[in-house]
């Protein structure tokens, strides 16, 4: 039951895609991973409005003051499981905003995150990379939770 | 007919499982010919399964400001609503178990009741997104639902009954009349397209506008017995059409024994399900959505005038005895 479980998760991630304040530079190769040459709909990828249908929350951007209470908000009205892409060097460490009075610098200062796909900007081939990294790593917590 | 085959015909064959595993073929193929038609590579053959099953998978969550029993019943609702209706279309032979006179008209009832679900589920899910797309489902069901009961009654006002299994005897036997019901069927075809929330009338649940409409605080497996309704609703509105104008489980040949004209009845209407489910496929790949001005004018303007220009037709046609 948890292999066919597993199965299912690992062929269908449906994405949210989120701006924490990035340059927008990050945003349009996370849409240009999604064009019809690479067709990402041949792993299951389906880029979804609301975070109540997404599993992963693909994010970029070094996390604006603003923007830190709406990320964890959206965060939590994700359903389990769910895991966060970071994109970008802004998303993976803060990058040159790193230390800025306005940013908290990553991500991860303010939700946990499964993977980095560093870059600026990454080649949607990166990100697509991240997104298989990501699920081989699924595959291996459900295989520990056993 | 005995309890066995009874339970047969209502869990099986052509019941709950049949129609769950068509419904998601028709979903699978739907996003493969699309795929296909704009270059790309689509989707593996399990992917809706490995999205329902995921979906089941999932955390079951109702957001504070929605109703908990309203969002329950609603998936339920529209998926026994839309098996219910199926079990009235013949399949295999030109009787269906349930048939009486009067199954067409409970068949489109019953189709409407998943339209109606999803407006309450909408306006109850307590998101803004989720009431504008409930009030859009409610405001435009009345101009796809009109000229779809419409141009559904043309072939049972031609052949007199409306009762499914007459219509489809009629139609085995009198053939030749479908030049004079073609206006119909593609009324009707276009009708169903609206009625299922599609390209070009996906404004229900617009997602570059109001995300996702009423599904938006759907999730865990809510949305995936949506999901399955939304499916199921597709292969039971294209199977409809198909009975009712392309003369369902034809050739209705008797071979001893009779369970091979069974399966190739069965074959048949199949086939013909999915002719119509092609056509709502090319039609979705073709256009771009439309505004609900825009959806409401050509409804009221072409669609409704004309279906009432189709039952003229065929009154005429009917009662002048010109019929072939």
């Amino acid at each position: 039951m948890t292999g066919i479980v597993t199965w299912a998760r690992l062929k269908s991630p449906w994405i949210l895609h989120m701006n924490c304040g990035s340059c927008n530079g990050c945003d349009i190769e996370i849409l240009a991973t999604l064009i019809p040459r690479l067709d990402a709909e041949r792993f299951g990828v389906l880029l979804k409005g609301t975070p109540r249908h997404a599993d992963i929350l693909v994010c970029t951007g070094p996390v604006t003051t603003q923007m830190k209470e709406r990320l964890k908000r959206i965060y939590d009205q994700m359903p389990e499981p769910k895991f966060v892409v970071a994109v970008g060097q802004c998303g993976s460490s803060g990058g040159i905003y790193q230390g800025s009075y306005c940013v908290e610098g990553g991500i991860d200062k303010v939700i946990p995150v499964d993977a980095y796909v560093p870059g600026c900007p990454p080649r949607p081939d990166a990100i697509i990379d991240g997104l298989v990294k990501l699920l081989a790593k699924i595959k291996e917590g459900d295989k520990n939770d056993k | 007919m005995n309890i066995l085959l009874e339970i047969l015909y209502l869990f099986i064959f052509p019941g709950f499982l049949f129609i769950l595993g068509f419904g998601l073929f028709a979903e699978y193929m739907d996003r493969k010919i699309y795929a296909r038609i704009q270059r790309r590579v689509g989707p593996p053959f399990l992917q809706p399964l490995a999205d329902t099953i995921k979906l089941m998978a999932k955390e079951d969550f109702v957001p504070e400001k929605a109703d908990k029993l309203i969002l329950t019943l609603v998936p339920i609702f529209s998926l026994a609503a839309v098996i219910a209706a199926f079990l009235y279309i013949p399949v295999v032979s030109a009787n269906s178990l349930y048939s009486f006179e009067g199954d067409l008209i409970v068949a489109l009832y019953l189709l409407m009741i998943p339209t109606l679900a999803l407006f309450l589920g909408g306006w109850y899910s307590g998101n803004i997104f989720g009431q504008e797309g409930g009030m859009r489902v409610a405001s435009l069901l009345f101009s796809y639902e009109i000229p779809f009961f419409l141009a559904l009654l043309v072939p049972a006002l031609i052949s007199g009954t409306w009762d499914m299994t007459g219509i489809v005897l009629y139609m085995n036997n009198h053939w030749l009349v479908f030049p004079f019901i073609f206006l119909g069927f593609v009324i009707a075809v276009i009708s169903l397209q609206g009625k299922l929330e599609r390209l070009p009338f996906d404004i229900p649940e617009a997602e570059t506008e109001i995300v996702a409409g009423p599904l938006a605080e759907f999730s865990g497996r809510r949305l995936a017995l949506l999901r399955l309704a939304r499916d199921a609703e597709m292969v039971v509105g294209a199977g409809l059409i198909a009975v009712v104008f392309l003369g369902g489980p034809e050739p209705l040949i008797s071979i001893e024994p009779h369970y091979i004209s069974w399966i190739i009845g069965a074959l048949v209407f199949l086939l013909k399900t999915l002719f119509v489910i092609f056509l709502l496929i090319l039609m979705k790949s073709a256009v771009a959505r439309i505004r609900v001005d825009q959806m409401v004018n050509f409804t009221y303007k072409w669609l409704i005038p004309l279906s009432l220009l189709q039952m003229l037709l065929v009154i005429v046609v009917r009662f002048g005895g010109w019929l072939p």
